[in-house]
């Protein structure tokens, strides 16, 4: 039966695309997750994920790529961003949620010029993962290839600075550098998600592997594989359930928020178990309290 | 322009222009506890907590009202109970339960036959078809929130400053905040019909962060916030119907014109601040 489930499905060439996509969507934000965890980053990423939308929307209707439309929006965020929260008297939360509610507010302007606007808004809004094409794959590959390298390049550096700011300063290191490359990394992350997933469940494949393991791992690496492991293996899963529900069982369940909630439920079972063997066990020391205390 | 004055005639326009002002200055009001106490990411999460309930309220055909609060109240004790776990920061376990809870809203919907047309009205709002049961909604909530909000005025903004203060004072500054929560919730779900789910955090922050550009002191600082924010609605309802576009985007994007506006003109470079400087500009809060 699990062999039916979790390998029949595949054999159709769209749902083995949709496959890889969700894999590779799964190592990257299990990775870039564990970064925006210890460093505090949950609600930039959701921001992010909500002022891509115009992006999205405007390079739709003109046809372009999605994929340049979202990262041009995600730039003019991060530049909008540092410029309220120098120049303006507000403070940096409050400063994303303008920028969120701005930004979104004009991707449903934009989209809702069009007549039949609401399949338009539902497929921006949810992405749509079963139609992901080979060219798309490979830009996937493309900008996967490229986050990886550049956190594993800056891997040493980006840790000592999300715990230890002051003493990074003092090494010498560039505490601003660093932290535009993690900006950059989320960004790159949401970008590449949002067409697969839509614009509201990005943050899922961020947040959810990433704050599961870090209940489980002892190191910064050790929670960066639980990520990847728990995000590929619970995507996987979800994927075959939405397909599995719509074809054999005539209830369909859109497959990008079958994947998230997916993942939430590996998130509730990992708690429970955590809590379980925490309780029996003496408290154990770890990564985790140390995370819990180091304030980005 | 001739359009608009138009579409003035129609009762069902009549009756949206109500609305928007309403919940404009409400949630202006309320918008001004939302900043003091820098709760901006807990209004976005809520406005997707919410979604469930919101969907599942509409899908089985009771009040939205209900089925918002509802789920937003289960949420907070999911976030509440999710903190109490170590290991795991608030703002993470609020991104966990946003879009898992998020994601339930979607599947609910997406099982529906003809559920995408729904699930976009939830989304972007429909003020169009505000009914009068909506208003009168949204006024007797509305004057129960003012109600609640000024009988502890002075307590909750003691809360926001300087909780530790209060709790000296023999204040149990738990269940203040979580009045406070609670307050925050059911304005969020009285926007939902106007601006949609994603855009309730529009009229919840920008209004009460365009009057914090102008004053200082937190009672005229909610007048002004309600007057921005209900002009804002009737505002952008007019922008909607003469260009033809979403009316909940163009309420945002108007409230949002007006805070761009007041910040270039209460920027410390412009000539305006250094005109009017009545006080000496605080850093911000």
């Amino acid at each position: 039966v699990i062999r039916q489930l979790l390998f029949e499905p595949y054999q159709l060439g769209f749902m083995r695309r949709a496959l890889f996509e969700v894999l590779l969507l799964g190592v990257l934000g299990g990775v870039v997750g564990v970064h925006v965890l210890v460093r505090q980053l949950a609600f930039l990423t959701e921001a992010l994920q909500h002022t891509v939308f115009p992006g999205i929307a405007i390079a739709f209707a003109a046809g372009q790529s999605l994929l340049l439309g979202a990262a041009a929006a995600a730039l003019v965020t991060i530049v909008l961003l540092v410029v309220l929260t120098d120049n303006v008297r507000i403070d940096h939360d409050a400063g994303l949620a303008v920028l969120v509610a701005t930004f979104f507010a004009l991707g449903v302007v934009i989209v809702s010029r069009r007549s039949g606007y609401t399949a338009d808004l539902n497929q921006l809004l949810f992405g749509r993962i079963l139609d992901v094409d080979r060219r798309q794959l490979a830009d996937t590959v493309v900008i996967v290839a490229f986050v990886l390298a550049l956190v594993a390049v800056t891997h040493k550096q980006l840790v000592l600075v999300a715990f230890d700011r002051a003493q990074a300063e003092a090494l010498g290191y560039r505490v601003a550098l660093l932290d535009l490359v993690v900006n950059i990394a989320v960004a790159c992350t949401v970008v590449v998600a949002v067409r697969a997933v839509g614009t509201v469940l990005v943050v899922a494949f961020i947040v959810t592997p990433a704050a599961a393991a870090r209940l489980l791992g002892r190191s910064i690496g050790a929670t960066m594989g639980v990520a990847v492991v728990m995000a590929c293996a619970l995507g996987w899963v979800g994927l075959s359930a939405s397909f599995e529900a719509s074809v054999n069982h005539g209830v369909r369940l859109a497959s990008g928020a079958t994947i998230v909630a997916t993942f939430t439920v590996g998130f509730c079972l990992v708690g429970v178990a955590a809590r379980l063997v925490r309780g029996v066990g003496a408290r154990r020391v770890g990564v985790g309290v140390g995370v819990g205390e180091a304030e980005a | 322009v001739r359009t608009v004055f138009d579409s003035f005639g129609a009762p069902f326009f009549q009756r949206a222009a109500i609305e928007a002002v309403l919940v404009g200055a409400l949630a202006g009001v309320v918008g001004v506890h939302v900043l003091l106490r820098r709760l901006p990411f807990f209004v976005v999460a809520m406005s997707h907590a919410t979604f469930p309930g919101i969907v599942l309220a509409g899908v089985l055909g009771f009040s939205l009202f209900v089925g918002g609060i509802g789920a937003g109240l289960l949420v907070v004790l999911a976030v509440v109970a999710l903190g109490a776990v170590r290991t795991i920061d608030d703002s993470s376990a609020i991104g966990v339960v946003l879009a898992g809870s998020f994601a339930v809203g979607v599947l609910v919907l997406s099982s529906q036959p003809g559920g995408s047309k729904d699930l976009s009205a939830f989304l972007v709002g429909q003020i169009l078809t505000v009914t009068a049961a909506d208003i009168i909604t949204t006024v007797v909530v509305g004057l129960l929130l003012l109600v609640v909000l000024a009988a502890l005025h002075k307590e909750f903004i003691h809360g926001a400053f300087d909780p530790a203060g209060l709790g000296a004072l023999g204040y149990s500054t738990r269940a203040l905040d979580l009045v406070m929560l609670v307050v925050i919730t059911v304005a969020l779900v009285t926007t939902v019909p106007v601006v949609g789910t994603l855009l309730s955090v529009a009229l919840l922050s920008i209004p009460a962060l365009a009057a914090r550009q102008w004053v200082e002191r937190v009672a005229p600082m909610m007048i002004l916030a309600a007057a921005i924010g209900a002009g804002s609605g009737l505002l952008g309802l007019c922008i909607s119907a003469a260009l033809d576009v979403a009316a909940g985007g163009a309420i945002a994007l108007t409230a949002a014109a007006v805070f761009a506006l007041s910040a270039v003109l209460r920027s410390p470079s412009s000539p305006i601040t250094r005109m009017v400087r009545l006080r000496p500009v605080a850093e911000a809060a």
